[in-house]
Formats: structure tokens, sequence, C-alpha cells
């Protein structure tokens, strides 16, 4: 990544593209799948939404090999994709929105009582 | 309580041979623990190669994208060990207290 491609996140929307082209090629339920786990993961995402990358190029792994092996969505995911989401972006370590507020708040009430 | 039993069970598998995920998730249905989906079983994996217990290498299969198999190293294998240590102290004590109800 260059200083150009870091500021402008050019190099982002490249590897966005090709994550796009990669679902289009996945069945229908699949593509469900994917915008559903998209719009659960992003909550997870840091300022820029860096880090969900390489989380999202290894969940479109795990679906497309599944694809291939000709699993439903269902058996791949069962129904609870959103703690499927939180348990992805944890592990990963993605640090997100929601974390750095409740530091600062954590931070403040700290200074707020002299410590 | 089940995530950190799981964590262990995909540890035991991938301990007796080289596997990928799919194969693991089959076998755990196999076994009795039928709503584990594969997204789980990819949950515990991804940690289990961010801690260092497993190698992986990546294959070509005969159909669509290349595989990823795991095999356990050694790290993985003391981990497996402790797990067992921890299970059998746990399954007994929860045995014992049964026993005493009755």
């Amino acid at each position: 990544m260059n200083f150009w491609e870091k500021i402008t996140g050019s190099d982002m929307t490249k590897e966005f593209k090709s994550f796009e082209s990669r679902v289009k090629k996945l069945p229908a339920d699949y593509q469900a799948a994917w915008k559903k786990i998209s719009a659960n993961l992003w909550p997870h995402s840091d300022f820029t939404g860096r880090n969900l990358m390489p989380i999202f190029d290894g969940v479109l792994g795990l679906l497309e090999e599944a694809a291939a092996d000709g699993q439903s969505v269902q058996e791949v995911l069962g129904d609870d994709i959103k703690g499927f989401c939180s348990a992805l972006a944890g592990e990963e370590g993605a640090k997100s929105y929601r974390d750095k507020w409740r530091e600062q708040l954590n931070n403040n009430i700290a200074k707020k009582l002299g410590k | 309580m089940l995530k950190g039993v799981l964590e262990g069970c995909v540890l035991e598998i991938i301990s007796r041979e080289e596997t990928y995920g799919y194969e693991i998730t089959r076998t755990l249905n196999a076994i009795g623990f039928t709503d584990v989906v594969e997204g789980t079983v990819y949950t515990i994996l991804i940690r289990l190669e961010k801690n260092k217990l497993v190698e992986i290498t990546k294959k070509p299969s005969e159909m669509g994208p290349p595989r990823k198999f795991f095999a356990i190293n050694d790290a993985g294998r003391e981990e497996l060990r402790k797990f067992w240590e921890k299970w059998g102290f746990v399954s007994s004590k929860i045995n014992e207290l049964k026993e005493k109800k009755q």
C-alpha cells in the first residue's frame, strides 16, 4: 500500500471490487448470506475499515469452499449470523468504534475521579 | 461453555490426521453435536491458527477453490494434553456431585 492508496482508500476499493466479483459467482442464497454478513461486520470496523479486509477475504473463502461442496447456506452458517460475525470479528482482534468509545468513557471517568 | 469444549474437540480431531473444516464439522455432527455448523468450526479454527496451535497448508481440491488443511503442531499437542487433563478433572467432579445427590 503506497501513500496515495492509504489516503484515498483506493486499495480497499480495488479489493472490494474483487470481493464483489467473487460474490457474484456464488449461488443466490450465498449472496444473500454475504449481504447479511457484511452488514453485521461493519459495526466492528475501525476508522478506515481496513481491519475487516482479511476477515471478509476469509469468510468469502469459506463460502466458496462450501458452495463448491454443494452445501446449503443454512448448513454452513446456521441461523445466528450475528453471533457468527461477532465471534469472527472478536477472534480477529478487530477493535471497533464501540470499544474505543468504551475506553474513552472509562478514561474520562477515571480522570474525573482523580486517579 | 460448549465453545471451550468444542475447541478441544476440534483440536483432538485435527491431532488424529490432517483435515479441513468441512470434514471436522461432519465428524462433530456424526458423534452427536448435530447443531454445530461449519461457521462455528471456522471461528474456532481461526482462533487455533492465531494461537499457533496448528499448521496450515493450502491444497487444491478436485473442484472449487483450494482448501485449507490443518495439522497439529507441538504447541497444539501440549494444549490438547492440558485440555483433556482439565476435562478429566471437571467431569470427575461433576460425576461426584451427581452421585452424592442420589
